[in-house]
């Protein structure tokens, strides 16, 4: 599901802007410790805790090298068309340009975005329904081919419209007007495919079916990566990307080590976002999480490629060091991790029952699952702190504390006409340890005003398709309350709510708005937000969705999502970009 | 007397004979046994209330349209009957299977166990890649057990009764009663973290790579399995050994003057390991087909820890496909220890 | 295929075990096994902890004041995620310490699982003896084309892969089935899978026993004076029977607790906030190197259970059987 993979969202909102509306770029002062020494920040010993987040760490333009990442687990994919991990799609942009991309910049800054393989950002018609990208000429793949308009469009259609690779969004599909096309494995003929058009080599147009103000973050999407189609091999794809980025494939071991070299037909002239300093990049799938910390803390490995953090061990490491400390940055990702709470199931669809919930629940015991204050602040809005539109707000206060007001909760309880509590079911994916102990803490807060919960566990492989994602399934088997988390595919208000608000994406199965909110006045006001030009105008709108969300009382936010990943001494040019809440492995380079 | 047999005689046809029976036996119990875990892990899930549609919704991802879903029933003909699909398994094995991979075909070749939607991989070579992980550990393990069970086991039951016995025999028996994942995490816990003389969990590396990083990323987990059954051989062994050495042919030997020595090795031991043995190819046997707890708790990936990964992701070809490898592996060791008995113990071919 | 495991465990090669004139003698012979005794003093506790862990009104967990599901969020270090204080959070509160991230007791928490790992082990066990006696009884006393297919049956059974198929069954359980839901239906199964494939174990020996009973001249005797099958079988066999039985099964609850503790421990257990101590272990992985008392704690409470059940079944073993000393 989207929530756990996907990309994020993130323009630093005001709980950072005060920190880095100053800096916005490379050698900042911003964060919290080190005010004082943004002179050059050239000494790796100098920066402290949170440092990365604002600037770039240990700044050098030293080529050669070899730099290693490491991942716990096995990807979905290593083909950019077929994948649906944020790390993805910051990693895969070392093999692949996409039309747009992010400025390479820590804070606000980096949530413009910037041409990558076009020349410029689409252009759209009066009609708002036609977007055009003229590619930048010149820009080879690996092999000295000239990459082509023809291979954009092929790269959409195979990424979206084919049953086989299966992996990644299908937003293209969603919004541009293709008919019944059949995909390019069933119909060979790439000119039945009518959605994208390219009427020369260097032009790229795209036909929606609808208006879409937002279109430059779709074709920021790794999914628009040109794909030659004569190289495409469909899911084996992954084994061997033809390249267009500063390195590319030397070779593939699936779910094992994946090893890229330079590649001397990338013109870093036509690349405003990337480096190509080390020689090497070599990447270990599957290796242990502990393990991975170790190696990290030892500079044996430079990066945790899934940059979700340090395991329990490492943290606990890193927290008793100050020394060690002052390697780590804390950044927020672009997750909201929440509770939402059935407006369809009894008896929850009493608005009231839903509020003795919100009052009931011991939020700093709902924190501790996920590492406590340096795993997530305690969230009380539906988007995050991070998310362009934010404005923080509490409508159910629950103590000082965040330990719960029980007194209003019994208040609530009364007006719902069940002052003595009741029983209901809680629906968590049953692999998720984090989610399930979170499921263990509200079940022991709302036990105190006598809701007595069931923990229901799900696997989340089907968890969308077949539980709690299917409305159907959630109202026979009465789950009240949904365990999830969420985090936008592109950083805007409309990309971080939509999907799970929209009362119109309430879906028959992979369903994410669980808690069946359908409010016309939410519906309305994210159309009238997507047709809004002026950004200052559409991210008011993006907060009023936020408070309406909240007023129905249906979605419990537990904590904003943050990690503590660590960077090596001898990890160069590192900043936490905005856009995915971990380190640019583009600028990356490695010490020798 | 075995091996009294001349050539051409008819006993060598009474051993070919048993042979094949054996053999016919074996590939029978296979095929009930590949039955079996077909139905388990197709039929109940029906029976349970599965829809060939929530089968398919495994296979498509994230933003599953129902027009996909429906094309992933199809594809994966999920809407066949269940013995029609069973069929189609069973020639995979044997004939080996296509499956599309977008604009090309993949070959599976036989034996075509499958493939993982999870990761786009047939389940053959993932096993095959897994498999030297988990031989490593096994056979590694099996060597240390059965020497150290076996040679604590003689010497307890030779000097019965003494405080080697007793001290030997409780180490054994708490060696049974501690399960292996605990007695692994206080290894790693003190010999990988605190004193940090071997590495941690999840450094196994190929001994083509790197054979120092394998013996030692080795040792730990070697320690912890062999642990467990040595215990097992040893209380094994001495009870063997105590009531062979109570039978009569014993006692004659003794009483015809042979060497204490002699009557131990020649006569009592060998008597003891014919069914040491037989467990021991049926242990080792269960374990090549993935020592799942083992591998779990130090994270080597081999055909346990894959399996375990893929019931929690819920990849059913995966599954199916190390249930069935597992089994085999236990009805070949089996196999192999019946046809040996035949050899040895003429006896054994006539029942 | 006669070699098997049991073959050997059970140590008198499969001769019969005679039944009264024996009992005496064997009550004599254990009453002098110290380790045995020991063995059963603790089981014996270990079932009384269990039966009154939780009742009546709250039970043992009640008396000591603690809860095994109440979170203690102050009590753990919010940033590491560890108790506070030394090994663990030990404390009077807190005789066993806390559990990591959310400060559960470790007490209850025990108490709690032992009824788990106890009720499982404990009906695994009977079902396997029900289904292995008869299935053991009906082979040896037939034999013939019976004996074949059972004997065959059993091969079946053992050549599967018999975690992966728990694992698997488990993991696969819808929500709610036969009447039963929730943890109720999750033991059951689990008691339904640890016991229904664990069967051919006590069938072995209940086999060989009666293959050498058959030819007792009691049994004829019975025969002579025109006693049926049934009359023979349940009359005059299954008490001569009921020692070794109760050897085997006495042998067969500790692995079974293991084997119930390794379901959890994989995930595939009873599901939280119920305690199993399987399941704190498996927790305990995420945090042996910060809080290793959550992981020995919970490994002391297996291991001391499945050490006594093998003390007193290796003390009946041998007071039954002196060639086996």
């Amino acid at each position: 599901m989207r929530k756990t993979n996907a990309l994020a969202l993130a323009a630093l909102g005001t709980v950072l802007t005060m920190g880095l509306a100053a800096c916005g770029g490379t050698a900042g002062g911003g964060g919290n410790t080190s005010s004082g020494n943004n002179a050059t920040g050239d000494a790796a010993s100098a920066a402290k805790h949170n440092d990365a987040y604002t600037k770039v760490v240990n700044p050098s333009d030293a080529k050669g090298g070899t730099l290693k990442y490491a991942l716990s687990d096995e990807p979905d994919s290593m083909d950019p068309g077929n994948t649906y991990y944020a790390w993805n799609w910051n990693f895969s942009r070392l093999y692949s340009r996409p039309l747009m991309t992010y400025t390479a910049q820590p804070g606000e800054a980096g949530l413009k975005l910037v041409p990558d393989l076009a020349e410029a950002p689409g252009e759209v018609s009066a009609d708002g329904k036609t977007w055009t990208y003229k590619l930048k000429k010149g820009i080879k793949y690996d092999d000295g081919t000239e990459v082509k308009a023809a291979d954009v469009k092929y790269a959409i259609a195979r990424s979206n419209f084919t049953d086989e690779l299966t992996d990644g969004p299908k937003y293209f599909a969603q919004y541009l007007d293709s008919g019944d096309y059949k995909g390019p494995y069933k119909d060979k003929d790439l000119n039945n495919f009518k959605g994208v058009e390219t009427p020369d080599d260097y032009t790229v147009v795209f036909k929606l079916k609808a208006p879409f103000s937002e279109f430059d973050f779709l074709a920021a999407n790794p999914q628009s990566a040109p794909v030659p189609q004569a190289k495409d091999t469909g899911v084996d794809y992954e084994k061997a990307v033809v390249s267009t980025g500063p390195y590319k494939f030397e070779s593939h071991e699936v779910g094992k080590q994946l090893n890229l070299v330079r590649n001397t037909n990338w013109d870093p002239a036509t690349d405003s976002v990337r480096k190509q300093l080390p020689d090497r990049i070599e990447v270990q799938f599957k290796q242990n999480a502990e393990d991975i910390d170790n190696r990290l803390i030892a500079g044996q490995i430079q990066v945790d490629l899934a940059g979700t953090g340090l395991q329990s061990a490492g943290r606990a490491k890193i927290v008793n060091d100050a020394k060690l400390k002052d390697s780590t940055d804390n950044p927020f990702t672009p997750f909201n991790r929440y509770a939402m709470i059935s407006t369809k199931v009894k008896p929850f669809d009493n608005i009231d029952c839903r509020k003795a919930v919100q009052y009931a629940t011991d939020k700093v015991a709902t924190q501790a699952p996920w590492g406590g204050p340096l795993g997530g602040e305690i969230g009380t809005t539906a988007m995050t702190p991070t998310t362009v539109g934010y404005k923080a707000f509490d409508l159910y206060p629950n103590g000082a504390d965040h330990k719960g007001d029980l007194a209003k909760a019994k208040e609530a309880l009364a007006a719902c006409g069940q002052p003595n509590g009741f029983e209901a079911n809680v629906a968590v994916r049953g692999d998720r340890t984090k989610e399930v102990q979170v499921a263990e803490a509200l079940q022991a807060s709302l036990d105190r005003v006598g809701i007595k919960l069931t923990i229901k566990k799900y696997p989340s492989g089907d968890w969308s398709a077949q539980y709690a994602g299917k409305p159907d399934f959630v109202h026979k088997n009465n789950l009240g309350i949904m365990i999830a988390g969420w985090g936008a595919d592109w950083p805007s208000g409309f990309g971080f709510l939509s999907q799970i608000v929209d009362g119109r994406f309430i879906k028959a199965s992979g369903n994410y708005n669980m808690m069946e909110l359908n409010d016309p006045s939410v519906n309305e006001l994210l159309d009238k937000g997507i047709q809004t030009t002026d950004a200052t105008a559409r991210n008011e709108i993006w907060a009023q969705v936020d408070q309406k969300v909240m007023e129905s009382a249906a979605f419990m936010p537990f904590v904003y999502e943050k990690t503590l990943i660590f960077r090596p001494s001898n990890l160069t040019n590192v900043y936490v970009h905005p856009a995915w809440g971990m380190y640019d492995y583009t600028w990356l380079g490695v010490k020798q | 007397m075995p091996g009294s047999d001349p050539p051409g005689h008819p006993g060598r046809t009474i051993v070919v004979a048993f042979i094949v029976r054996r053999v016919i036996a074996a590939v029978l119990m296979l095929a009930v046994v590949s039955m079996a875990t077909f139905a388990i892990f197709f039929l109940i899930p029906r029976a349970l209330g599965q829809t060939p549609e929530g089968m398919a919704s495994r296979y498509v991802g994230r933003d599953a349209t129902p027009e996909a879903i429906q094309g992933a029933v199809k594809r994966l003909h999920l809407d066949d009957p269940l013995i029609v699909q069973y069929g189609r398994f069973a020639k995979g094995i044997v004939a080996g299977e296509d499956y599309s991979l977008g604009p090309k075909k993949a070959e599976c070749p036989a034996p075509c166990f499958g493939f993982s939607f999870n990761n786009n991989q047939p389940v053959w070579p993932t096993l095959v890649d897994r498999l030297p992980a988990t031989l490593s550990l096994a056979l590694g393990a099996a060597v240390l057990w059965l020497v150290t069970g076996v040679s604590i086991g003689v010497v307890s039951a030779l000097k019965r009764g003494s405080v080697l016995d007793r001290a030997a025999m409780t180490v054994a028996l708490a060696g049974v009663s501690l399960p292996i994942y605990f007695t692994g995490l206080v290894s790693l816990s003190v010999f990988a973290y605190t004193l940090g003389i071997f590495p941690g969990g999840g450094s196994y590396t190929p001994i083509t790579e790197n054979p120092v990083m394998w013996f030692q990323a080795l040792v730990l987990p070697w320690i912890t399995l062999a642990f467990l059954y040595a215990a097992l051989y040893a209380r094994l062994t001495r009870a063997g050994m105590l009531e062979t050495m109570g039978e009569d042919y014993i006692r004659t030997a003794r009483a015809k003057g042979l060497k204490e020595s002699t009557v131990v090795t020649k006569h009592a031991l060998r008597a003891t390991l014919t069914p040491i043995l037989t467990i021991f190819g049926l242990d080792l046997g269960l374990l090549l087909g993935g020592a799942v707890l083992t591998e779990s708790t130090f994270s080597i990936q081999g055909v346990g820890k894959l399996v375990i990964d893929a019931i929690r992701g819920n990849d059913l070809p995966v599954v199916l496909g190390v249930t069935l490898f597992a089994a085999f592996f236990i009805v070949l060791a089996n196999l192999i220890v019946d046809i040996l008995y035949a050899v040895v113990d003429p006896r054994v071919r006539l029942s | 295929m006669e070699a098997k495991p049991e073959a050997v465990l059970e140590g008198a090669g499969g001769k019969a075990i005679e039944g009264r004139s024996l009992g005496r003698i064997a009550w004599m012979r254990l009453k002098r096994d110290k380790a045995a005794i020991i063995g059963a003093f603790v089981v014996l506790f270990l079932t009384l902890v269990a039966i009154f862990a939780e009742r009546p009104f709250g039970g043992l967990i009640a008396l000591f004041g603690d809860s095994p599901n109440i979170p203690n969020n102050d009590l753990i270090d919010p940033l590491t995620s560890a108790p506070i204080g030394a090994w663990g959070g030990i404390s009077l509160e807190h005789p066993f310490g806390l559990e990591p991230v959310n400060g559960r007791d470790l007490f209850a928490r025990i108490l709690s699982g032992a009824q788990i790992s106890l009720l499982v082990a404990f009906l695994a066990t009977l079902l396997s003896v029900v289904v292995g006696s008869l299935m053991g009884v009906l082979a040896g006393f037939f034999g013939g084309w019976v004996d074949t297919v059972i004997s065959r049956l059993m091969d079946v059974f053992l050549a599967f892969p018999l975690l992966l198929f728990a694992i698997a069954i488990v993991g696969a359980l819808p929500d709610r089935a036969l009447g039963l839901s929730g943890n109720g239906l999750r033991i059951a199964v689990i008691v339904f899978i640890i016991g229904f494939f664990s069967w051919p174990y006590i069938a072995r020996i209940v086999r060989g026993q009666t293959l050498s009973l058959r030819e007792r001249e009691f049994v004829d005797a019975a025969r002579s004076l025109g006693a049926g099958n049934g009359y023979i079988i349940f009359r005059e066999m299954l008490p001569n029977l009921v020692a070794p039985i109760l050897v085997y099964a006495t042998l067969l609850i500790p692995t079974n607790i293991l084997f119930e503790a390794a379901l959890s421990f994989l995930g595939v257990g009873v599901n939280e906030p119920q305690a199993s101590w399987g399941g704190m272990l498996t927790r305990a992985v995420d945090y042996y190197q910060i809080a290793p008392h959550f992981m020995i704690v919970p490994g002391l409470a297996i291991f001391i259970t499945v050490m006594a059940f093998n003390l007193l079944g290796d003390g009946l073993r041998d007071a039954l059987d002196p060639r086996a000393r």
